[in-house]
């Protein structure tokens, strides 16, 4: 594992909810991309 | 143009380069004019990896992807988010760590001094050939407004940007990027805004959607999984995943902005902000486009975008034919704004036979405008052999100036025209960085020359070779960003394909590495040579080959162990 600097403090808490959090922001949009073409299709 | 959007274009372009200036007036070191001292935070790092990806070709070209093949390009970006996570957990600590100027460094202490020269070169070379497309594509404005000739232009743009570049260090770059980045969202905002107002009264925002539903314009996920289609769900995330961790992981142009953090958080949540942001902002840019497309269904769209060809076609003996063309693309688009009227009455009424009917209509008249476009392109290219029969790059730029308001006008052209200067500087920057770090040093590893002023002359030789670059691209034809994309493609697989490696197969040394990575890039070449792929899949391609083939060296120990393995 990298090592981290004493000022590397995480994001959201810990550094593995930041990636959850762009990663869940992905699925978000794909989902409402999914659904906008279907409701005005 | 008026004189008020002349002195704005003027004035902004104006104060943006002194503002460049004045940021990196006073004497500076190499680690300065490189990587800025290390002394950003997050909030630079993340604008100014996204305007250094967002160059003019994204404003110019997307609106116009957009209005002609509707919004499945933004699939191209899904795998943007996954590769800066992994970014984040990977590089961002090693390149940190190391305290490397160019990420090419870092494989010479991995494996040996061939390696990192090829994979250096692999990238001076790409890097190099698409900043002369990026240099392009500014260029097409000034050619078009100003009716000047396309090579003069390229010349004036490069020479321009080479100037900031070589004046300006890192620092300055990225405080330009961060300004940059602030107006042209608002610019787009309100360019959007525009379009939608400019739509007729009784027409609101989800009404024009439906129009552009029903016009193939919402495609924006297709599920199927097919290698010869250019953009789906699976090529984005995938084969997008591999690129774009191949772009900002080992191109000096990203990697030498993220690595201007102060601390590996600042880079890091940098890269998460630019992976939380690009999707909705790619999405946005071309939901403009996409706007752009449902206005020209109630107002007389020209028959081909590019004014200059036209008046050349006008003027020249194919005048005729042209005009022939012209009345049918006129009677066409009177049908379709026929259709969209039919469609939205019966939206209106909630009639649904009488919605598809109109759909039908509308599909067929887009069709048959579709054959005539293509045929006015084939009139364009006979007419005028050099001209770019493609005009999907124009479609944004006529609008604004046909009818967006005079002020806007020239703001609007103003930030594409800084947005590409800052992609373009930090490309010289990156060129120049690895020129010196990675070769120069190598080469005469005992000069005493000043190396900010070697970078300064490095910087002025890849200016010249990419102003002679731009001066072929407006051969190629087909949109700029895909281009651009496709250059890149070429190339990334194989370098990310060296780089992991580098970081996951410590086991296998630089020779295999070396010969895996020879071949792998030959095998894309074919690839690309004899179109058996989407371009997106090179990167994919490209990267496991070498994984795989420098493992089957090793494995079959063809004399290819390490030489030496600095690290272990």
């Amino acid at each position: 594992m990298p090592m981290h600097s004493p000022t590397d403090t995480p994001l959201f808490g810990s550094w593995p909810r930041a990636y959850a959090v762009v990663l869940g922001a992905l699925l978000l949009e794909i989902a409402f991309f999914y659904g906008l073409m279907h409701w005005f299709a | 143009m008026s004189s008020l959007d002349w002195w704005i274009l003027g004035g902004t372009i104006a104060l943006l380069v002194l503002y460049g200036l004045y940021k990196s007036r006073g004497k500076q070191s190499f680690d300065d004019y490189t990587l800025a001292g290390q002394s950003l935070p997050w909030y630079h790092v993340g604008m100014s990896v996204m305007a250094t990806q967002a160059s003019a070709i994204t404003f110019l070209s997307a609106p116009g992807q957009g209005f002609s093949d509707g919004m499945r390009f933004v699939q191209f970006y899904f795998g943007l988010p996954l590769a800066m996570v992994v970014l984040s957990i990977t590089f961002v600590p090693i390149f940190h760590r190391l305290r490397v100027y160019t990420a090419y460094e870092f494989l010479e202490n991995r494996f040996d001094g061939r390696v990192r020269s090829l994979t250096a070169g692999l990238f001076l070379l790409q890097r190099a050939l698409s900043t002369g497309v990026s240099i392009y594509a500014p260029s097409i404005i000034l050619s078009t407004i100003l009716g000047w000739n396309i090579y003069w232009t390229n010349l004036i743009m490069g020479g321009i940007v080479l100037f900031y570049s070589v004046s300006g260090g890192t620092k300055a770059i990225s405080y330009t990027h961060l300004t940059q980045m602030l107006i042209v969202t608002v610019a787009m905002f309100i360019a959007g805004f525009l379009t939608v107002h400019k739509l007729p009264t009784d027409m609101g925002f989800t009404d024009a959607l439906r129009v552009a539903g029903k016009a193939g314009r919402l495609n924006l996920i297709d599920t199927t999984f097919d290698v010869k289609s250019r953009y789906n769900l699976w090529s984005g995330l995938i084969g997008g995943f591999f690129l774009q961790l191949s772009y900002f992981g080992t191109d000096q142009s990203q990697v030498g902005r993220y690595l201007t953090g102060e601390t590996i958080k600042q880079s890091r949540i940098g890269l998460l902000m630019n992976g939380l942001l690009k999707v909705p902002m790619q999405f946005l840019i071309l939901l403009v486009g996409v706007l752009v497309f449902v206005f020209y269904q109630f107002h007389e769209s020209p028959v081909f975008f590019n004014k200059q060809e036209v008046e050349r076609l006008n003027a020249g003996p194919l005048a005729g034919e042209f005009q022939v063309l012209n009345r049918q693309h006129q009677g066409l688009s009177a049908q379709r704004r026929a259709a969209v009227l039919n469609l939205q009455r019966a939206t209106a009424q909630n009639n649904d036979a009488a919605a598809a009917a109109a759909g039908d209509q509308l599909d067929k008249a887009d069709e048959a405008l579709a054959k005539t476009h293509a045929a006015v392109s084939d009139l364009v290219k006979r007419n005028n052999p050099a001209a770019d029969k493609n005009d999907v790059n124009y479609v944004f730029l006529r609008f604004i100036l046909d009818y967006l308001p005079h002020g806007l006008i020239g703001l609007l052209i103003a930030m594409i025209f800084i947005s590409s200067m800052g992609s373009i500087a930090a490309a010289y920057s990156s060129l120049a960085s690895t020129t010196v770090v990675d070769i120069y040093r190598r080469v005469w590893p005992g000069s005493t020359h000043n190396e900010v002023v070697v970078s300064r002359w490095s910087t002025i030789g890849w200016g010249i070779f990419c102003v002679v670059v731009a001066q072929f691209t407006n051969r190629i034809g087909s949109s700029l960003i895909e281009t651009v994309n496709i250059l890149g493609s070429l190339f990334y697989g194989v370098i990310l394909g060296i780089f992991c490696v580098a970081f996951y197969v410590r086991s296998i040394g630089g020779r295999a590495t070396f010969w895996a990575a020879v071949v792998a890039e030959a095998v894309v070449f074919v690839c690309y040579y004899f179109d058996l792929m989407a371009f997106l899949w090179f990167n994919v391609v490209g990267c496991l080959l070498v994984v795989a083939l420098a493992w089957l060296f090793t494995t079959l120990q063809l004399n290819l162990r390490p030489v030496r393995v600095a690290d272990e």
